[in-house]
């Protein structure tokens, strides 16, 4: 009888733990995930994405939006407002374009990009305004083509 | 004189009047929400706000996605997302309101009142902001912060988690503004 009773809570035990490893520390960790190692669903240019987006935004979001896109495109703009890394690609407009808002750890990829750079950028697309907006970036520096 | 106007039309044409900028755009507007309660504290920032400044209609234009807001915990957004805001039903948020008593030649710090409409969770309400603009060169910067009753947005917490969410939410804003050329 004591037997069974010992082995009893040691099952409740090791129940209690797996779920509170599944859903209670969930709460506590953070958004800011590195997604350098997650695979993107969709590849796409920057001025596709942005042309997608100006002509149809309700199925574009249904496309890109909370997903995980990779971005290709040339810099326009490296911006460090409100203490943001934040790179932002070019589109065929001079108006639109890709914003993209850096995960903390690129920081130091950031000191080697430049104007007109080429690059690869991932990250989980929210939406548009008059940009498109990516949040959580990742760069790929696209070697020499 | 036949010659003489259509001359007269090419020379116009061509001078520049110096145009006075009256149209401003701030993409990367930020905006972030404060709830305190003695459970919890929840806070998040959006760095990507949308916001027009127009100087001759002294009228400010600002939307913003609520699944831009980040929060330090996933929880914590997906409940924003899912259960408050309902993004999938009311995707962006707007205000767009008048900026009352404008003093658009001085490059002192002015704090104004804009009195306008805003949007959150699909109502719309009359709000009156608090804000201090401030004209540099060629640029203007805009900031404040106001408070936001959950109840006028009919933004719904469920009982159990009532005492972690504030009746009243804190929000404070700042855009800088560049010249905008459509």
């Amino acid at each position: 009888m004591k037997n069974i009773k010992i082995i009893l809570s040691i099952i409740i035990i090791l129940l209690l733990l797996t779920c509170g490893y599944y859903f209670i520390v969930p709460m506590f960790t953070t958004s800011e995930k590195n997604l350098q190692y997650k695979t993107a669903t969709l590849n796409v240019s920057s001025k596709d994405l942005i042309r997608a987006y100006t002509l149809n935004e309700q199925k574009s979001n249904h496309l890109y939006a909370g997903k995980i896109i990779e971005v290709t495109g040339f810099i326009k703009e490296i911006s460090f407002l409100n203490s943001r890394n934040t790179i932002i690609l070019n589109s065929n407009a001079e108006t639109f374009g890709v914003i993209c808002d850096l995960n903390p750890n690129e920081k130091e990829k950031i000191k080697l990009l430049k104007k007109h750079q080429k690059i690869r950028v991932k990250g989980i697309c929210k939406g548009f305004l008059k940009d498109v907006i990516l949040l959580n970036c990742t760069i790929d520096l696209i070697p020499n083509e | 004189m036949n010659k003489l106007f259509p001359l007269f039309l090419l020379i116009i044409s061509f001078a520049d009047f110096d145009v006075k900028q009256n149209q401003f755009i701030a993409r990367q507007g930020q905006v972030s929400f404060f709830s305190y309660t003695s459970v919890e504290n929840i806070e998040a920032k959006n760095n990507q706000v949308l916001s027009l400044l127009d100087i001759d209609k002294k009228e400010i234009a600002i939307s913003m996605l609520m699944r831009a807001f980040v929060f330090k915990k996933d929880l914590m957004y997906e409940h924003f997302n899912e259960s408050y805001i309902e993004s999938d039903l009311y995707p962006k948020a707007n205000f767009i309101g008048k900026i009352i008593a404008f003093d658009t030649s001085t490059k002192e710090t002015q704090t104004r009142i804009v009195r306008g409409k805003l949007t959150i969770h699909g109502i719309t309400k009359e709000t009156d902001i608090k804000t201090a603009i401030k004209k540099t060169d060629e640029n203007y910067n805009v900031s404040g912060n106001f408070d936001i009753s959950i109840k006028d947005f009919q933004i719904k917490v469920p009982p159990i988690l009532s005492s972690n969410i504030a009746k009243t939410i804190s929000i404070k804003f700042t855009f800088q503004y560049q010249p905008y050329e459509e």
